[in-house]
């Protein structure tokens, strides 16, 4: 049992946040700003850096078979095949988001900050996906709250992001509390609230079925302002819009996720109601989907539309899972969990993609502006590069072939089709029309880069640093190559897939 | 019912729970939003106490209450911490004034 490397991979990063904090701090001088603001970004990539060498070697036990769990008193870590999935795609996105926002955030006040918030936050959402009982797994998405306003309100002399932290805020704390109500309506019910403990009780009960029906209403409700369900998604917009770029990838491309997982995981305790739960997330799916294109479609601003269309992909997801709990087809849980890795893919790509280019066209100088689309007009020909990237994050969003997007999309499709339920099928049909309708709101934007006279802001634009090129270039590279072979993802996604059905006990 | 203890404390919680999501709902004040999150917290952390009696798991009822106040303090130093910008930055703490951000 290699407990080390596990616990390594949780606290590498948590620990690692006050010192790059103190780097910061210590020495604030005016003169040795510049040097200063080297140190943190240097140790902030450091600490992620080395957060992967444990998470290799707990890869690495666990396709040994290891069962790999860690106990202190009642708080139980443990690996599982839907950790090492998020643990992945919290890794990879939050390496690259580090490397991009070294140019991007320099010479911010409180550079400082941002690196200790975030790798706080990258520490907490690997933990979160281990948590072993339901407490423990409140108290990482509370603290994984916690950083997330901090960083969407970083810009604090900006209203707009002040006003974006605020409405996050107010709507996350009250989804936090009903997540509690129900924790303490499952401790009253089943006397424990480990999540073993909790399924043996939960199935021997003879409680009124109504109670855990009550509870997972309570956790959907909570968990859902977090994953953005369509009526409790008001937040989402405004905050993945108003955050520094490189938060706005985090934000899209692994929080709603992990809040989809602790909702997966709470759900998952109250066994013997997975159906009524595959339908819920069917329904909401659909709504999603349909409601985050609508949207989208009217949008005026770069990251707002891209924050809506992170709306309708939890939609996807939620049909992929739908699909797994009501039929018991193992390969919807299987798309549904590709998606989420290649949707962190690909919404990273653009944000990190369209945070190039505000940092190019608009913030170099002095501008916060929010970046229009008309603003992106003819930018293929003075930045190939990160226009190139763009486009096949926006295309592959819209589930274009061969590309990322279109291989996790056909994964949730062909499991639609598995099932062989006639509304299920029906829905796989709506989801396909509601896929090529987001390429109305993605395509023009291609065309328009890459086909339009440039606009006033990108003949008045910066060039792009190779720092942040960097992370473009690989991230456009694996939205590509993953569309060409798909199944390299299948060693993770499978045992996700299979601990997610074992949970939920079909 | 009668009076006994326990039919006290689940009085209590659902009349903090009552009084918190009236306010939620009557709320406009920054800092008075902040307050009422706080009275709805003290429901949950009596719930939680009580869920832990009822269940015969006092212990652990007790030591979850005891992380919610932890926690709950963080967010309310938060919340506190972004009312005074929001303050500065718009010289209100009216909420629907601060709706700005649209569609």
């Amino acid at each position: 049992m290699d407990l080390l490397s596990f616990f390594g991979m949780i606290s590498l990063p948590l620990i690692s946040s006050p010192f790059v904090y103190l780097s910061g701090r210590l020495g604030a001088h005016e003169a040795v700003l510049h040097r200063r603001s080297y140190v943190v970004r240097g140790f902030a990539l450091l600490a992620i850096l080395s957060a992967w060498v444990p998470f290799v070697r707990t890869v690495t036990a666990f396709m040994a078979g290891e069962t790999q769990e860690f106990m202190i008193e009642t708080i139980l870590l443990q690996v599982d095949g839907i950790s090492l999935l998020v643990a992945g795609t919290v890794l990879t996105l939050g390496t690259l988001v580090i490397l991009f926002s070294g140019p991007y955030m320099a010479g911010e006040a409180g550079e400082e900050k941002y690196y200790a918030m975030l790798l706080a936050m990258i520490g907490v959402m690997i933990g979160l996906a281990c948590a072993g009982d339901l407490f423990n797994l409140w108290v990482w998405f509370e603290a994984m709250a916690v950083s997330s306003y901090l960083l969407v309100a970083f810009y604090r002399e900006q209203a707009a992001s002040l006003e974006a932290g605020m409405k996050y805020l107010i709507q996350s704390a009250i989804g936090s509390v009903l997540v509690l109500v129900g924790i303490a309506l499952v401790l009253a019910n089943a006397g424990t609230l480990d999540m073993a403990g909790v399924r043996a009780a939960v199935a021997g009960s003879d409680v009124n079925r109504w109670v855990w029906l009550g509870a997972g209403a309570l956790f959907i409700v909570g968990f859902g302002v977090k994953v953005a369900f369509v009526p409790l998604h008001t937040w989402l917009p405004d905050a993945h819009s108003q955050a520094p770029s490189g938060i706005s990838a985090m934000l899209s491309g692994v929080v709603i996720e992990v809040g989809l997982i602790a909702m997966l995981r709470a759900l998952s305790v109250l066994t013997g109601l997975g159906e009524s739960w595959g339908v819920l997330f069917l329904t909401f799916g659909a709504l999603n989907i349909v409601y985050g294109n609508l949207l989208a479609l009217r949008q005026t601003h770069v990251k707002r539309m891209l924050a809506f269309s992170s709306l309708s992909h939890v939609g996807y997801m939620l049909m992929g899972l739908g699909i797994a709990l009501t039929s018991n087809v193992e390969l919807g849980a299987q798309g549904a969990f590709f998606h989420l890795f290649t949707h962190m893919l690909m919404k990273g790509l653009a944000f990190l993609a369209v945070g190039a280019l505000l940092y190019a066209l608009f913030l170099q100088n002095d501008s916060h502006a929010p970046l229009a689309i008309s603003d992106l007009a003819g930018a293929a020909k003075k930045y190939p590069l990160v226009a190139f990237g763009l486009s096949a994050a926006l295309l592959g969003l819209g589930g274009l072939p061969p590309l990322a997007g279109f291989m996790s999309k056909w994964q949730i499709f062909v499991a639609g089709f598995e099932s062989q339920s006639g509304w299920i099928m029906a829905l796989m049909v709506f989801m396909a029309f509601n896929s090529v309708l987001s390429l109305a709101y993605y395509a023009p934007l291609v065309n328009l880069m890459y086909r339009g006279s440039p606009s006033q802001a990108v003949t008045a634009g910066k060039p792009v640093s190779a720092a942040i090129s960097l992370p473009i270039l690989l991230m456009t590279l694996a939205v590509i190559l993953l569309g060409f072979f798909p199944q390299v993802m299948n060693w993770i996604t499978r045992p996700a897939a299979q601990s997610l059905l074992a949970f939920f006990g079909n | 019912m009668s009076l006994t203890p326990l039919n006290i404390v689940l009085f209590g919680i659902v009349a903090l729970f009552g009084v918190g999501f009236y306010g939620l709902l009557i709320t406009r004040n920054l800092i008075k939003f902040v307050m009422v999150l706080q009275i709805l917290i003290k429901g949950v952390v009596l719930a939680l106490v009580f869920a832990g009696k009822l269940s015969g798991n006092l212990g652990l009822g007790q030591s979850t209450a005891a992380t919610v106040i932890v926690a709950d303090t963080i967010v309310a130093v938060v919340g506190l911490a972004l009312a005074v910008q929001v303050r500065r930055r718009f010289g209100t703490l009216d909420v629907p004034k601060i709706s700005t951000l649209r569609g």
